[in-house]
């Protein structure tokens, strides 16, 4: 056997096997023939009987040669093929072994790249949910929302009236279909147990406009609207399940609702939202009989209003052709009308809304931190090569080939990025949960957060691409190493060139620039969300407790007894022992989103001034010492501000101040809401301290307070208590419960949680911006750490020599922070640039502070700074001691 | 020497073959040679399909070509056998003993099965 084994070694030369598959069966056969000759001529055969005698002996040489030709190609491609996956699976298993051998750097590999991938992976899953996904409806492409603007900011996406719904369906011709919709309400479903519900007037055509058709039933007919009293209702796939348990049997059921019997007629497809808001209850609206009331036909602006092109129309064309309508309605209507446009908006951007501009933020800053990911990596694995240096050089000269150690290194950082990669959507997984819980209000109704397919594509590309990036750049380095230089050379095998130096420089220095700028616009978020959470609401938030009542219409119908109630409620609540004051609101401080324009008797607003819409709420007569806001002048509402007694409107200081700039406001006489001349006039009886409703506006905006006893509809319950405001939530449902058993109360919390959901979307993304910052600043620590601590290392033993010719630890610290400290200030100079840009990209997110505010960049820079510092500190104090007589025996 | 269409069945091509090479390696015209000779040419058929068959076992794994110098200096693809070969010879020499044993019984008995008449 061993004999067996050395002849074959001996006879394993390259040169000596033909490597054509045909010649080499052609040799194989030639050489047999040959032998055969040979014998046959042994025997006393003429040469030439001795050819034919072997010919006729062996038969068709032709066929033989090709049948062999056949099995030996297809042999050798099975080979390269086994050979293949041999090299790959020794690769694999090579990786692994020198992954482990390095424990530190793989875990920081693996953990940097989990991070970034993590990070990129659950951003792009909900930036896709929002931006990119299709909206739930058939004909999403072609689906456009109008509106009326008539201001900046929210006013830009101002509701319809009645008369310029109508008015759009007779002069357009852009839509196939129109259909419009009221935003939804709470509503009261009778049955064991009275329900709130949401409730929403839909046009019969809205679902047939936006491609939808029920999942059960027939929906709506297109009469349906007609009837004076509508008895037909759909509902939503979610109100199916959850309140009627998802029975086959209820199309066709009976309901009550908001005290009405009404037949389920359909079911809306799982998944399915409206355009605006989430309704558990459809209900037909019908145009026709708001036509006929003359001063809320055009006075009240309610309507939302979706359309589908016409095929061919393209969103532009749309928008035009509303424009123009707008212009047309205004001049028509100007009293109505005046300082009202119509714009028409593809309905997903509608959608969106607000949450566009904070996803492509958190996208920029996720694709930021992938920027560091691999810069750190690329420096992590330049290291790790320079350090395997010699390992390389050995190899080399051992007699690996280069492709092959090129191949090598390239499965080492693919193995790395997939696992890396594996962690990372382990990670977004975990994200997007944390994510949807902090999101679930701030983001549209339709976004589902998950990690669906495309996002897990995109992810997994990211990580291969990013591996392949990495491993290219040392894979390269190994490519051109010279063995030998490199063995024989031995003080150098471990210290980097100058150009790897500049390589790492570079790299750190990028870092440190994209770091500075997530950390300024983290600031800059946080310092927004600082300042508008820390400035003064106006009014005392704590010790409140708040709930919303339900006060069904069939049972009180009039003014009066809703007054009545009010009144009975207030006064046992205010009995209860821990409770100071109660009054009711038609909404919540920092949520009123009722407006209303308004016209001063003495001076009407010039024909070219657009009429100003006023944020108003109704409130009863405790509701300002109940809040502690001041009043100025004047008085609150009372017991004298019966229904019929002369109306009366409380306002604020901004209000007084900026119509009334002469101080006369108390006194004056105004129209509110739609002009009806007909209306009494109504007088301003107080003047109250200012308070905040808009988050994201500093300063107070005008408001305006109507009285319950006037206009009682609203049934906001704030109650101040003594002590702990939730501790008393029990005892007042038992005091209203016993004034009324069928009265469903909900929403109970206090009024810090109310406040606290107004900030949330802007809490949102100062937390992931923050989380982004502090994952960059980590990453660029390791990245200044890596670079000291290499380039300390590689200058060792030329520190140990100046250490022996008297250098001080203090001179050598310097020589080392000098060198790598320049590629830190270049990265914060280039990092300046990025806060620029940073705060110009931030603008419209800022409230309260200035685009470079020098607080929040400065804060950034310190935090950079400070964690910089403590990552170089290790490498320099190593440095320091470095002991001359170790280094240079 | 082992056309396709001969009669002999294709493993037995190849347990010869097998046998040849357990003696040590060789090349194709010497294992034509020696089956030629241990059989006393009784299957003289062609002796380029000896070819394909070891072709074939080279590719079950069974034998391995390796090209080497003659005692005549001469270039020559030299087969052996593989562990995996020699496992196969064991096995299938049994077999094809048993097989040859049960036949010539077989044919070799006198005895009247109880339905001759």
């Amino acid at each position: 056997m061993t004999d067996h084994k050395r002849r074959d070694s001996s006879s394993h030369d390259v040169g000596f096997m033909p490597k054509k598959p045909s010649a080499e069966v052609e040799s194989e056969l030639q050489f047999h023939l040959e032998q055969r000759i040979q014998a046959n001529l042994a025997k006393g055969m003429s040469p030439d009987a001795a050819r034919r005698a072997a010919l006729e002996r062996f038969g068709d040489v032709e066929d033989v040669r090709d049948e062999c030709a056949q099995l030996l190609t297809e042999d050798r491609r099975a080979e390269a093929r086994r050979d293949w996956l041999d090299d790959l699976r020794r690769d694999v298993r090579f990786a692994l072994r020198s992954a482990l051998r390095a424990p530190l750097f793989s875990a920081l590999a693996v953990a940097t790249l989990a991070l970034g991938i993590g990070a990129n992976a659950a951003v792009f899953g909900t930036v896709k949910s929002v931006l990119l996904d299709a909206l739930p409806y058939g004909n999403a492409d072609r689906l456009m929302r109008i509106y009326s603007p008539f201001g900046k900011g929210d006013q830009a996406r101002g509701a319809l009236s009645a008369g310029t719904v109508s008015d759009i369906r007779e002069r357009q011709h852009s839509f196939e279909s129109l259909a419009a919709f009221l935003g939804s309400r709470d509503g009261i479903l009778l049955g064991d147990q009275a329900q709130i519900v949401k409730a929403m007037f839909i046009e019969p055509g809205l679902l047939h406009t936006l491609g939808i058709s029920p999942v059960r039933g027939a929906g709506f007919r297109d009469d349906d609207a007609n009837h004076d009293t509508t008895t037909v209702v759909m509902i939503s796939y979610g109100a199916w399940q959850r309140l009627f348990g998802g029975k086959e049997d209820v199309v066709g059921k009976v309901v009550r609702l908001n005290g009405i019997s009404r037949t389920i007629v359909g079911i809306t497809p799982r998944g399915f939202v409206p355009p605006q808001d989430d309704a558990d209850f459809f209900q037909p609206l019908a145009m026709a009989p708001l036509m006929r009331d003359p001063v809320s036909v055009r006075g009240s602006h309610n309507f939302a209003f979706v359309g589908l092109l016409k095929p061919g129309v393209t969103p532009q064309m749309a928008n035009r052709d509303m424009n123009a309508i707008g212009a047309e309605i205004e001049r028509l209507f100007w009293k109505d009308n005046r300082g009202f446009g119509l714009i028409a908006m593809p309905l997903r951007d509608s959608m969106v809304g607000d949450t566009r501009a904070p996803l492509l933020i958190l996208l920029a800053s996720a694709a930021l931190v992938l920027l560091i990911m691999c810069a750190n990596l690329a420096g992590a694995l330049l290291s790790r090569t320079i350090s395997r240096r010699k390992e390389f050089a050995v190899r080399v000269a051992l007699g690996a080939g280069r492709g092959r150690l090129v191949r090598q290194l390239l499965t080492e950082s693919v193995l790395l990025s997939a696992v890396g990669g594996a962690a990372g959507l382990a990670l977004a997984m975990f994200g997007l949960r944390l994510l949807r819980r902090l999101a679930l209000t701030s983001l549209p109704t339709y976004a589902s957060l998950s990690l669906d397919t495309g996002a897990i594509i995109v992810t997994s590309t990211l990580a291969l691409l990013t591996g392949l990036a990495f491993g290219a750049g040392p894979a390269i380095s190994v490519g051109k190493s010279d063995p030998q230089g490199t063995l024989r050379d031995e003080s150098h095998g471990s210290s980097e060139s100058r150009r790897t130096r500049r390589v790492r420089g570079v790299l750190v220095a990028g870092q440190i620039a994209l770091c500075v700028s997530l950390l300024a616009a983290a600031g800059l978020l946080a310092r927004s969300l600082w300042t508008i959470t820390a400035a003064p609401l106006g009014f005392d938030t704590q010790h409140l407790l708040t709930f919303t009542l339900q006060l069904p219409n069939a049972k009180y119908p009039t003014v009066d007894s809703r007054v009545r109630l009010h009144d009975q409620i207030e006064d046992a609540i205010r009995a209860l022992p821990g409770v100071n004051n109660v009054a009711f609101t038609s909404h919540f401080p920092t949520k009123v989103t009722n407006r209303n324009g308004f016209f001063i008797e003495t001076a009407p607003w010039g024909s070219n001034q657009s009429v100003p819409f006023i944020t108003t709420a109704r409130v009863t007569d405790n509701y300002f010492k109940t809040l502690s806001i001041p009043l100025l002048e004047g008085r609150v509402f009372s017991t004298v501000d019966r229904a019929n007694a002369p109306p009366v409107l409380i306002i604020n200081e901004a209000m007084a101040r900026k119509y009334w700039p002469k101080g006369d406001a108390l006194g004056a006489r105004v129209h509110v809401g739609p002009p009806d001349p007909t209306a009494p006039w109504i007088t301003i009886v107080g003047i109250v301290k200012d308070m905040r409703n808009d988050p994201t506006s500093l300063a107070p905006e005008p408001m305006m307070f109507f009285s319950q006893r006037q206009q009682p509809f609203g049934d906001n319950v704030i109650i101040r208590t003594a002590g702990d405001p939730t501790s008393l939530a029990a005892a007042v449902r038992r005091t209203i419960a016993a004034i009324d058993p069928g009265l469903p109360m909900y929403n109970v919390g206090t009024l810090d949680d109310v406040v606290s959901t107004t900030f949330a979307p802007r809490r949102l993304p100062v937390v992931l911006m923050a989380a982004f910052g502090a994952l960059a600043l980590l990453l660029a620590s390791v990245g200044v750490y890596a670079m000291f601590a290499t380039m300390a290392a590689s200058r060792e033993r030329e520190i140990g020599v100046r250490i022996a010719l008297g250098a001080t630890r203090r001179e050598i610290a310097s020589l080392i922070l000098r060198q790598g400290g320049v590629w830190m200030l270049a990265g914060l100079a280039i990092g300046g640039i990025g806060v620029v840009f940073v705060g110009r990209f931030l603008r419209s997110e800022l409230f309260g502070v200035p685009e470079l505010d020098p607080l929040a960049i400065g804060a950034a820079v310190a935090v950079l700074i400070v964690c910089a510092g403590l990552a170089l500190l290790v490498p320099i104090r190593r440095a320091t001691r470095v002991d001359p007589i170790m280094v240079l025996r | 020497m082992f056309a396709k269409d001969s009669g002999l069945l294709q493993g037995t091509v190849e347990l010869l073959v097998l046998k040849t090479l357990s003696w040590g390696p060789m090349h194709g015209y010497g294992i034509a040679s020696w089956i030629e000779s241990a059989t006393d040419d009784a299957l003289s058929v062609e002796e380029g399909s000896l070819y394909p068959a070891l072709y074939r076992m080279s590719r079950k794994g069974w034998i391995k070509a390796q090209w080497r110098v003659t005692e005549n200096n001469r270039r020559a693809k030299y087969y052996h056998l593989t562990a995996e070969g020699r496992r196969q010879f064991r096995d299938q020499t049994t077999g094809w003993q048993r097989f040859a044993t049960a036949v010539s019984q077989a044919v070799a008995t006198k005895t009247a099965p109880s339905w001759a008449k």
